[in-house]
């Protein structure tokens, strides 16, 4: 659809033509309750086909989204895939990031769009998703995959200064609830990514990953050898709205920096 | 030349009714500032709704006489931004204008009855230009600037400052037509201009021992032997009296800053009532910008503390904006980042302006977030986690790995057409870690990895590795950078990227792949 819209406003004479004959309407105004609702927009997309088929188009506006992945997955992965696509395509996003391990130097999303936020607790990080919805951000992201609990520690010198933090507590349900509640009122989508399902029946998909096997470019030992990414399995675990899917094999690949 | 000449009498009292209309419905006196005067401050203003109290009573008297009596102090705060505001109606329908004392503003209206009507519309507009801001004026217009003043003054007698759904409403206009100048200015006693100060009392004395008491029997006289006798002042009072007025009008640009301020009754040291204070103030500044279709682009919150020192804060605008909700909570966020040192004892809001912006709505889909809504929640998101961790995430120009910094977010209107976006691969994402967690790494006989042991789940037997990378660099800094970087896969699937310290061999894991 996009692109004939393209051709479209290069080609003012059928544009008008079109209008003329009334297969285009002019765009819903604000008292069209399409215009008021941006739930019934279209969904944000992965960009990754078999998985945004499976969720009905992608994210549902509106809605709170799982995924949840094991260590090295994939998960990561996929939110950026989300991010990427969103900002490309004008939303602004909001990455919420109490691990602060977001890497800014890939180029796939667009950095002007996306608001990063790196609280330092999990409450902070809850309240940050919700401000975010309530400013009408497209995407919200929240980021739940840390490994390990940080530990501060001094790359060089003398003295090490080593800082023992507990590892966040896990947000109980009325904290999903809450931030599902949010996102229906507000419209946004929220894309919680996580180790183990947190949020429960207050997320209208979770997405699984499951680590495949490790390529690698080179044998063991040979000079020059690369690694060059791995295969993973995702699924729609859960979904409100309609049947989870079957296991979609996905290729992660790795572009070395 | 045809003059209009906008006058807020009762300065004093209208710039209270302004800031708080609904004290034009009850008994109202403004007295004289300063809270040590007590019963002997003198009452300087009040609505008619205060029966039997008048000006110059004391507020003993005022009180004794009208018991139900609110009152408030003069407040230079108020005067100035009534004032302000009083010249920015004018402005809004004529450039040329001079402000002769704050709320007595001439105004050069000749040629504007072909925009607006005739000179009865042209006065009613200036009114309704003065109770959009909130005041209470007389109009009057006339050949000349004296004369136009009179004009106003002959007004004052149908002026009602009432308080309707729209705010105070009420204002009188008088206008005289160039035929009946003469007529209307001969009628009018010496008295009258000596209220106004347009003579002195001492010339008014003169003139009334004289037996004159109306302008027209001053025009009546031979001005040769008045002028001898009582000076030039008589000759230009003579020539006002035959309607010749050559009062000159010195046109002004107007102030390039918008300012409302308020002191308060009691010092507060709590943000609750501020706010309020602040509301107030921000919908009278984006009552006057509206008015002259302009937008803050700045903003600046000046407080008077308890020793009378003021604390200045400017506040970064995001845009253009005159949304009161977001520059409200723009407010209370820097008031709650930066407390002041003492209590508060008087609020002045200032903005500069600029031309209004208006936003291009965009053709497929709703309306985002303004950019001063954006602004609002950044100030919010760093108030809740700090500024140094809220922003536009950018890779700095660096060989450290993972490095990661934050600027302004400050994002482009959404684009009219959305980029088409193509399925891409999924491309694996490093997780950094920051800091880098340290690692005691066994390497077998090649000096491969073999064996990592780390916090948590990061350690394990080493399944495949690549590497190492050597970077060198930033050697002509302090903490120059020599390391060797490898792609691990540990037991258990994880993935990491480690390196290793050339110049101590400390072995750190930088991020995760995931």
């Amino acid at each position: 659809m996009g692109a004939a819209l393209g051709k479209l406003l290069h080609d003012p004479q059928a544009l008008e033509e079109l209008l003329r004959s009334g297969r285009v309407r002019r765009a819903p105004g604000p008292g069209s309750p399409d215009f008021a609702d941006p739930r019934k927009r279209s969904p944000l997309p992965f960009g990754v086909p078999s998985l945004d088929a499976a969720l009905g188009g992608g994210l549902a506006r509106g809605s709170l989204h799982e995924i949840v992945a094991p260590p090295s997955a994939g998960g990561t992965a996929l939110l950026r895939a989300a991010l990427a696509a969103a900002t490309r395509a004008g939303e602004l996003c909001a990455l919420i990031d109490p691990a602060d391990s977001f890497d800014p130097a890939a180029t796939d999303i667009d950095l002007r769009r996306l608001l990063w936020v790196r609280p330092a607790q999990a409450v902070q990080a809850l309240r940050a998703v919700e401000i975010a919805l309530e400013a009408r951000f497209a995407l919200v992201v929240l980021d739940l995959g840390e490994l390990a609990a940080p530990k501060a520690r001094a790359r060089t010198g003398q003295i090490e200064l080593v800082t023992f933090q507990q590892r966040a507590p896990r947000a109980g349900a009325s904290a999903w609830a809450r931030l599902a509640r949010r996102a229906e009122r507000h419209g946004g989508a929220v894309l919680v990514l996580t180790r183990s399902a947190q949020a429960g029946t207050f997320a209208a998909a979770t997405v699984e990953l499951e680590r495949g096997a490790t390529r690698w470019e080179g044998g063991p030992g040979a000079p020059g050898r690369l690694l060059r990414g791995a295969m993973t399995v995702g699924a729609v675990a859960r979904a409100k709205r309609f049947a989870p899917s079957g296991p979609l094999p996905l290729q992660l690949s790795l572009e070395q920096r | 030349m045809r003059i209009a000449c906008l006058w807020i009498p009762d300065l004093p009292l209208v710039a209270t009714l302004r800031a708080e209309p609904h004290l034009a419905r009850v008994p109202l006196a403004v007295v004289q500032a300063g809270s040590s005067l007590g019963g002997r401050a003198h009452v300087l203003a009040c609505t008619p709704s205060a029966e039997g109290v008048a000006r110059g009573q004391t507020l003993a008297e005022a009180r004794a006489l009208c018991p139900a009596l609110q009152v408030r102090q003069d407040s230079p705060e108020r005067i100035r931004a009534a004032g302000q505001a009083a010249l920015e109606a004018a402005g809004t329908l004529s450039p040329r204008l001079q402000e002769k004392e704050p709320g007595l503003i001439y105004l050069d209206v000749t040629g504007l009855e072909e925009l607006i009507g005739d000179e009865r519309a042209v006065a009613r507009a200036l009114i309704q230009a003065a109770e959009r801001v909130g005041l209470c004026a007389v109009v009057g217009l006339a050949q000349g600037p004296r004369a136009a003043l009179l004009a106003a003054r002959a007004a004052l007698p149908d002026l009602t400052c009432e308080l309707t759904a729209t705010g105070l409403t009420g204002g009188a206009f008088r206008v005289v037509p160039q035929s009946e100048e003469r007529a209307f200015l001969e009628g009018l006693p010496l008295l009258a201009l000596a209220d106004l100060l347009l003579i002195d009392d001492e010339l008014l004395h003169s003139l009334r021992r004289f037996g004159l008491h109306t302008l027209g029997e001053v025009a009546r006289l031979d001005i040769g032997p008045l002028a001898a006798r009582l000076g030039s002042e008589v000759a230009a009072l003579h020539r006002l009296a035959r309607g010749e007025d050559q009062g000159a009008l010195v046109p002004q640009l107007l102030p390039e800053r918008f300012e409302e301020g308020e002191e308060m009754e009691w010092e507060l040291s709590t943000l609750e009532p501020l706010i309020f204070v602040w509301k107030a103030l921000l919908d009278r500044l984006a009552q006057r910008l509206s008015l002259r279709g302009l937008m803050a682009r700045e903003l600046s919150l000046q407080l008077q503390l308890e020793g009378g020192a003021w604390d200045e804060r400017h506040i970064e605008l995001a845009g253009p904006t005159r949304e009161v909700p977001s520059l409200l909570q723009l407010l209370r966020l820097h008031f709650e980042g930066r407390p002041p040192l003492s209590s508060v004892r008087a609020v002045r809001l200032v903005v500069v302006p600029t031309r209004e912006v208006l936003e291009q709505l965009p053709l497929f889909g709703p309306r985002g977030a303004s950019a001063t809504q954006l602004a609002t929640v950044v100030a919010r998101l760093a108030a809740l986690v700090g500024p140094e961790r809220v922003g536009r995430a950018v890779a700095p120009d660096t060989y450290r790995p993972f490095d990661a910094r934050v600027e302004r977010f400050a994002p482009p209107p959404a684009p009219l057409l959305p980029e088409l976006f193509a399925a891409a691969p999924l491309s694996f994402s490093a997780r950094a870690l920051r800091p880098p967690r340290h690692a005691d790494v066994r390497c077998d006989g090649a000096g491969r990895p073999a064996l990592v042991i780390s916090e948590g789940a990061l350690g394990g037997r080493v399944l495949g590795s690549s590497g190492p990378w050597r970077t060198q660099a930033e050697w002509w800094t302090d903490s120059p950078l020599s390391l060797d970087a490898y792609d691990l896969e540990l037991q258990g699937g994880l993935l990491i990227r480690a390196s290793r310290e050339l110049s101590t061999g400390a072995w750190w894991i930088e991020a995760i792949y995931d």
